[in-house]
C-alpha cells in the first residue's frame, strides 16, 4: 500500500521538473484514490477488419486502435491537447522553419529486442510517410530528407517553411515510426510486418485470426516504467452493431470506440450503470456531415439555390430528435472542439427558414410546375453512418416541402467515392469531413482547386475560386500561429459566403466503455493512444 | 474404383459450367462502379491521387479486361487462385481459414433440418389430419415464412441478453484459448443459434417434403399388403416405407446446398460467424475480384461434390437407379 | 369446376386466399386510408404503436408513420414478389420449352447456362448484380427474376420432354404445324400448371430475398418497402424491436398467404396426390 502511494509522490515530483515531461499530464490521476490494479484482459470491438495494420503506411482510427497499442509515434496529444513528446523528447525549429530537430529518446528497444534509433526516423519519414502514407503525402511534400548525425537526432529538412505547430499537430496520426530492419529490403507493401506489427509500444503483438479476433500481450521491456497495467488485450471483430451491444451487455466486450453502437442503442447503455457513455476522449476525432453541390447542374450553380437549400433544412431539429446528445450545430468546416483554429460562430450562417428558401427559389427563376415541384435531385450519402442516412432521408423530406424532389442512390463504399470524386455523378453528396487537428491536413483539400480527378473527400465539385486558394496556400505555409490562425478564419468566412460544401452539424465519436475501466479517455484522441496507464478495477 | 472413374467423369463434365459462372461473374464485376483501389480508399479514409494509381499498379488494375481475364483463366488452370487483394495473402489460403466455420454451419443446419424435418414429417404423417398433424404443420409453414435475419436478431435478444444461456456471437471464446473436447464443446455452443437461424427454413421444407413423401408411399400397395399380413405398423414404417419416402428427401440436399451457402451470408453476419458468407459479402463490397471467384469456385465444387455423394446414396436406397448408372 | 371446389374445401387454403386479399386490399387502399407521401416526415422518431391515436403503429427513427408505410409497402412487396416472379417463368418457361423441344445440343447447352446459374450460390449473385446495376426497385426487382428463373426452367423442361412424342404433338406435325407454332399453341398450354403453381414458391421466395436485400442496406431507400423498415429498425432493435417487428410479421404473413394459395392450388389441380 505504501509503496503505491511513494510511486505516485515521485512521479508527481518529476512532472513538475523542467524537462520536457514523458508522462501524460493526467488530471484525472491527480484525483484517483485508487491504486492502479495490475492485471486484467481488455476485451475491445473491432468493427472494421483493415487490409494491413501498419500506422506508418495507413492513416485511420481503424488502424491506431490496434496498432496504437503496438507502434508508436514520435509526438502524441496530452490530457490538454498539447503535444506531448513520446519517441521524440523534445524538438526544435530554425527560425526560417525549414529545418525541424527531433531529439530521440535514449534506451529504447523494438519488440524484437533490436534498439531504437534515428535510423528507423529517418526510413519511415522518407520511404512510408513521404511515399504511401494517405494525407502523409501532402503533409511531407516539401521534405527533402531528414538527416541522422547520431542515433538519438533527426533532422527534418523542408524546401518550403513548415509552420511547426502544424508538424506537431499531424504528427500524432500521422508520425508512427516502424522499424527499418524488418522493412528495408522488399515491397514495403507486401511485408508481412504489416499484419504482424513490431513496434515499440506498450503492448506486443500476438495473433491474428482474420475475420476473429486479434490478441496483443503486455510488454514487459515496455520503456516507461510501471507500465503497462494490462496483462492483454484483445480485439473481437464484430461487424453487426446490434451484436456488438448484446455482446456489450454480456460482459463479453468492454470497449466500443468511434461511435461503434448504434445511437439508439448508445443512447440505451448511457443509463446503465455498468457503462459509462461519452465523447470524452474523442476531441480530436471531431468530424462534421457535409453536404456537397455539383455545380455542373445548373440549378446548383446558382448561389441562390445552395442558400434555399441550406435554409430549407431544419438541422437543430434534426439534431435534437435523431442524433441525441452526440451531436450538435456546426458553424463550419472547422469544428469548435479545434481550440486552435476555430474562428467562433461569427461566419455567414443559415438558419432554418423556410419561407426564405422558397423565396430566393423564385428569385433563382425556379417556380414550382405542375403537382408543386422546382425540379429534382439524385442525392449519393455514404454508406458509412447511421447519421448520415438519417440525415439523407430527413434532407429528402425537408427538400419536398419546398418543391425539390431529392432521390437517394445507394452505394457501397468503393461505388460511393467512384460515382462522387471520380465520375462526379451526382447532384448532392453527404458524408463525413474528418478534422484532423489542423485544417492544412485534410480540410482545405475539400475547397482548393486543382486536385486530381479521383481523389477522394477533395474538391470535385466543379466550382474554384482563386481568392480562397490564395488564403489557404497563404496558410499552410505561415510560421506565425497568431496570423496562421486569422487567415483560416478568413478562410472560413469565404467558404461559408459561397457555400460549395456546406457543414452544418458538428460531431465527435462516442465511446462506450465499462465502468471498471480507469485512466480512459484523459487524451483528445485516446481511442488512438497507447493505453499504457490503462487499468480495470475489479 | 468403379466411384472414382464416376467422380472424374461428373467433375469433367462439370468443367464447362465452372467456366461459364467464373468468367460470367468476373465480366459483370467489371461494370460495377468503383474498383478494389476505390473501395480500399473509401476504408482508409483518406488518400490521394498519386497513391490510388500506385496501388492500381500494384493489383494489376491498369491492364485491359481481357488481359486480366486472361491472366485469370490461366492462373486458374495451374489451380493458383490469385492474390486477395483485401487481405495480401494468397486466395486459397483466405478461404481454406474460412472454411471451417461455413461448413460446419452448414453440416449442423443441413443435420438438423433433415433430422428434425423427419421425425416430425412421419409423426404428421402417421397422425395425418390429427392435432399433431396439424400443429407441425402451421408451425412448419410459420417457420418457412420467417425471414431468418429477424430470428436471428430476436434469438439473440432473448437467448443470449435476457436469459444469457448462449453466447451472442462469434465462433469461440477468444479470453481463454482452449483444446481440445472443451474446444469443441465452446464451438458448439457458439453454433447453437446460428444452426437454428439458418437450419428454420430448411427445416420446414423437408418436413413438407417428408410428410408427402411418407404419405405416397403409405397409400402404395405393397404397404397395404405389409398391414394386411399383419405386421406391426412401426416396423412397416422403418423397414419398408422410410427408404422410399427417403428419396426426395435426399435430392433436395444436392439442390439446397447453394442456397444454404446463400443464407450463411445473413446469418453468419448477424452471429458475427468468419466464414466464407461474410467472405463473399465483403469481397463484392469491396470488389476483391480473386477472392470472390475464388469462393464462386470453392462453393461450386461444393455442390458438384454434395450431388455427387446425393446420387451415390440415391443409387443405394434405390437399386433400379444404381443399375441405369 | 372440380378444381375449384376441391381449392374451397380446404381449410388452409381458404386462409392462404383471405390473408392474401387482406394484404392486397391493404395495398389498393393504401391511397385513401393514408393520402400523405408515406416517407415524409410524420411526428417524432420512435413513438411507440398504439401510444399516441395518431400512429396506430407508431412512427421508425425517421418520424415516419409505420402503419403507412405498412400500407404502401404491401404494394411493393406485392410487386416485387409478381413481378421477379413473372420475369423467372418467363425466361424459364422459354429457356425450358426450348430445351424440352429440342434435345441435343441446344438441350445440352441451355443445360448447362442452366446449371451454371443453379450452381452459382443464388444470394451472391444477388449481391453481385445489386452492386453493379445498382439498388433501384426496378434493377432489385429484375435481380431477384434473374435469379429464380433456372427452377421454372427444369420443370418446363422436364414437362417439354414428356409432352413432346405425345400424340397430340405428332398429330400436329402430321399437319404441318412449325415448331414454334407446336411449342407455344400445343404443349405449352399442357406443361404450364405445374409451372404456375411453382409461382408461388418463387413468389415467397422473391419477397423473402429482397427483404434480406433491405436488411443489408442494399435496396431502393426511395419507396416504402417492408424489407427497408427492417433494416432501419435494426438499428433500434433492443428497444423499438417493434420497428423490425411489425413488417417482418407483414412479410410472414404475405409469404405464408402465397404459399396457402399455392399449397391449395397444388392440393386442387393434383387431387390424387393429396394422399387422403
Amino acid at each position: 500500500m505504501d509503496f503505491s502511494r511513494l510511486e505516485i509522490n515521485r512521479r508527481s515530483a518529476l512532472l513538475t521538473s523542467a524537462a520536457i515531461a514523458a508522462n501524460v499530464i493526467n488530471p484525472m490521476r491527480a484525483f484517483a484514490q485508487e491504486t492502479p490494479r495490475k492485471g486484467g484482459v481488455f476485451n475491445v470491438h473491432y468493427g472494421a477488419e483493415q487490409r494491413q495494420l501498419n500506422p506508418s503506411i495507413q492513416a485511420s482510427t481503424g488502424v491506431y486502435i490496434i496498432s496504437g497499442k503496438i507502434q508508436e509515434n514520435l509526438v502524441d496529444l496530452d490530457g490538454n491537447g498539447q503535444p506531448v513528446g513520446v519517441l521524440a523528447e523534445s524538438w526544435e525549429a530554425s527560425p526560417d522553419g525549414k529545418t525541424v530537430t527531433f531529439k530521440l529518446r535514449k534506451g529504447i528497444t523494438w519488440h524484437d529486442g533490436k534498439p531504437f534509433t534515428s535510423a528507423d526516423v529517418e526510413f519511415t519519414a522518407m520511404q512510408m510517410w513521404k511515399k504511401i502514407l494517405n494525407y502523409g503525402s501532402t503533409l511531407q511534400l516539401f521534405l527533402t530528407s531528414v538527416d541522422t548525425p547520431d542515433p538519438q537526432t533527426a533532422i527534418f529538412h523542408y524546401e518550403r517553411p513548415m509552420p511547426l505547430n502544424l508538424l506537431l499537430r499531424a504528427l500524432p496520426d500521422l508520425g508512427y515510426i516502424s522499424a527499418k530492419h524488418l522493412y528495408e529490403s522488399g515491397d514495403i507493401r507486401q511485408n508481412p510486418t504489416n499484419l504482424a506489427p513490431v513496434g515499440t509500444g506498450p503492448f506486443k503483438f500476438v495473433k491474428y485470426e482474420r475475420g476473429q479476433y486479434i490478441i496483443a500481450d503486455r510488454n514487459p521491456d515496455y520503456w516507461r516504467p510501471n507500465a503497462p497495467y494490462l496483462d492483454r488485450i484483445v480485439w473481437r471483430v464484430i461487424t453487426d452493431r446490434a451484436a456488438a451491444a448484446a455482446q456489450m451487455e454480456a460482459g463479453e466486450l468492454d470497449y466500443s470506440p468511434f461511435s461503434g453502437l448504434t445511437i439508439s442503442d448508445m443512447a440505451r447503455l448511457a443509463k446503465d450503470k455498468r457503462f459509462i457513455v461519452s465523447t470524452k476522449g474523442n476531441e480530436g476525432n471531431a468530424r462534421t456531415n457535409t453536404l456537397e453541390f455539383n455545380f455542373r447542374r445548373k440549378e446548383l450553380s446558382d448561389i441562390r439555390v445552395r442558400r434555399a437549400i441550406a435554409h430549407a433544412i431544419n438541422v437543430p431539429f434534426f439534431i435534437d430528435n435523431f442524433l441525441g446528445d452526440f451531436a450538435k450545430l456546426g458553424t463550419g468546416p472547422i469544428p469548435s472542439t479545434s481550440t486552435d483554429f476555430y474562428p467562433g460562430a461569427n461566419t455567414p450562417q443559415y438558419p432554418y427558414d423556410k419561407a426564405k428558401a422558397a423565396a430566393l427559389l423564385d428569385e433563382a427563376g425556379y417556380k414550382p410546375g405542375a403537382g408543386g415541384t422546382r425540379f429534382s435531385l439524385r442525392l449519393l450519402p455514404a454508406p458509412w453512418g447511421e447519421d448520415i442516412s438519417l440525415w439523407s432521408t430527413f434532407i429528402q423530406q425537408s427538400l419536398s416541402e419546398v418543391g425539390i424532389t431529392v432521390e437517394i442512390v445507394r452505394n457501397d463504399g468503393g461505388g460511393f467515392l467512384k460515382q462522387v470524386y471520380d465520375d462526379h455523378a451526382f447532384d448532392l453528396a453527404t458524408g463525413w469531413h474528418q478534422y484532423r487537428n489542423d485544417p492544412a491536413v485534410s480540410t482545405t483539400v475539400w475547397y482548393r482547386s486543382g486536385q486530381p480527378k479521383g481523389a477522394p473527400w477533395t474538391n470535385q465539385w466543379g466550382w474554384q475560386d482563386p481568392a480562397v486558394d490564395k488564403t489557404i496556400d497563404d496558410a499552410a505555409t505561415e510560421i506565425d500561429p497568431v496570423k496562421r490562425k486569422a487567415l483560416y478564419a478568413e478562410f472560413v468566412k469565404e467558404v461559408n459566403t459561397e457555400l460549395p460544401v456546406w457543414m452544418p452539424i458538428e460531431q465527435i465519436f462516442v465511446t462506450v466503455i465499462t465502468a471498471k475501466a480507469r485512466n480512459h479517455s484523459n487524451t483528445p484522441r485516446w481511442g488512438s493512444a497507447s493505453w499504457y496507464d490503462l487499468w480495470l478495477s475489479a | 474404383m468403379r466411384i472414382l472413374k464416376l467422380a472424374g467423369r461428373r467433375l469433367a463434365a462439370s468443367i464447362p459450367t465452372l467456366i461459364l459462372i467464373l468468367v460470367g461473374i468476373f465480366l459483370l464485376l467489371q461494370f460495377a462502379p468503383g474498383d478494389t483501389v476505390d473501395a480500399m480508399m473509401a476504408q482508409m479514409g483518406g488518400g490521394d491521387a498519386a497513391t490510388a494509381q500506385e496501388l492500381r499498379r500494384f493489383y494489376g488494375l491498369d491492364l485491359s479486361i481481357p488481359l486480366q481475364l486472361g491472366h485469370y483463366l490461366w492462373r486458374l488452370v495451374r489451380l493458383d487462385l490469385g492474390f486477395s487483394s483485401i487481405y495480401g495473402k494468397p486466395v486459397a489460403e483466405v478461404i481454406l481459414e474460412r472454411l471451417p466455420p461455413t461448413i460446419l454451419l452448414m453440416t449442423a443446419s443441413l443435420s438438423f433440418a433433415f433430422f428434425f424435418g423427419l421425425v416430425f414429417g412421419v409423426i404428421a404423417a402417421r397422425g395425418v389430419n390429427k392435432w399433431p398433424d396439424t400443429m407441425i404443420s402451421i408451425a412448419g409453414l410459420i417457420f418457412y415464412a420467417t425471414p431468418s435475419f429477424w430470428f436471428g436478431l430476436m434469438a439473440i435478444v432473448v437467448f443470449s441478453i435476457y436469459l444469457q444461456w448462449l453466447p451472442a456471437g462469434g465462433f469461440e471464446d477468444i479470453g481463454a484459448v482452449q483444446t481440445g473436447l472443451w474446444r469443441t464443446l465452446d464451438i458448439a455452443r457458439h453454433l447453437v443459434l446460428p444452426t437454428l437461424t439458418l437450419g428454420l427454413i430448411f427445416l420446414a421444407i423437408y418436413l413438407r417434403i417428408m410428410r408427402a413423401s411418407m404419405l405416397e408411399v403409405l397409400n402404395l400397395d405393397y404397404v397395404r399388403t405389409a398391414r394386411a399380413k399383419g405386421l406391426d405398423e412401426t416396423r412397416i414404417v422403418t423397414r419398408h416405407v422410410l427408404r422410399n419416402a427417403l428419396l426426395p428427401m435426399v435430392t433436395l440436399i444436392g439442390l439446397q446446398a447453394g442456397t444454404m451457402l446463400g443464407g450463411s451470408v445473413v446469418v453468419e453476419s448477424v452471429f458475427s460467424l468468419p466464414g466464407l458468407g461474410r467472405l463473399a459479402y465483403e469481397s463484392v463490397v469491396q470488389r476483391d475480384l480473386n477472392t470472390l471467384l475464388g469462393i464462386v469456385f470453392v462453393s461450386a465444387l461444393l455442390v458438384i461434390i454434395v450431388n455427387f455423394v446425393v446420387d451415390l446414396i440415391y443409387a443405394r436406397l434405390d437399386p433400379r437407379i444404381a443399375a441405369e448408372g | 369446376m372440380d378444381a375449384v371446389k376441391r381449392y374451397f374445401r380446404s381449410p388452409a387454403a381458404v386462409i392462404g386466399l383471405v390473408l392474401l386479399l387482406i394484404v392486397l386490399a391493404m395495398a389498393i387502399s393504401a391511397n385513401w386510408i393514408y393520402p400523405r407521401e408515406p416517407l415524409a416526415l410524420a411526428g417524432r422518431p420512435l413513438i411507440w404503436p398504439f401510444s399516441n391515436p395518431r400512429f396506430l403503429l407508431g412512427t421508425d427513427n425517421s418520424g415516419r408513420d409505420i402503419a403507412a408505410q405498412i400500407f404502401y409497402g404491401a404494394r411493393i412487396s406485392l410487386l416485387i414478389g409478381g413481378v421477379a416472379t413473372a420475369i423467372a417463368i418467363a425466361i424459364g418457361i422459354l429457356i425450358g420449352a426450348f430445351a424440352g423441344f429440342y434435345g441435343g445440343w441446344v438441350d445440352n447447352v441451355l443445360m448447362r447456362v442452366t446449371e451454371a446459374f443453379q450452381t452459382l450460390p443464388n444470394f451472391v449473385l444477388l449481391l453481385v448484380l445489386v452492386a453493379v446495376f445498382g439498388s433501384t426497385l426496378t434493377t432489385v426487382t429484375i435481380a431477384v427474376g434473374v435469379v429464380s428463373w433456372p427452377a421454372p426452367a427444369r420443370l418446363t423442361r422436364a414437362e417439354f420432354l414428356s409432352l413432346r412424342n405425345r400424340e397430340f404433338v405428332q398429330a400436329g406435325r402430321t399437319l404441318g404445324m412449325r415448331d414454334l407454332q407446336l411449342i407455344l399453341g400445343e404443349i405449352l398450354p399442357n406443361a404450364l400448371p405445374p409451372v404456375i403453381v411453382y409461382a408461388s414458391v418463387i413468389m415467397a421466395v422473391a419477397i423473402l430475398l429482397e427483404s434480406a436485400l433491405a436488411f443489408l442496406r442494399l435496396s431502393d431507400p426511395n419507396v416504402a418497402s417492408w424489407g427497408n423498415l427492417i433494416g432501419l429498425g435494426r438499428d433500434v432493435l433492443r428497444v423499438q424491436w417493434y420497428v423490425s417487428a411489425i413488417p417482418g410479421i407483414a412479410i410472414l404473413v404475405t409469404v405464408l398467404a402465397v404459399s396457402l394459395v399455392g399449397q391449395g392450388l397444388n392440393d386442387a389441380l393434383n387431387p390424387r396426390l393429396k394422399g387422403r
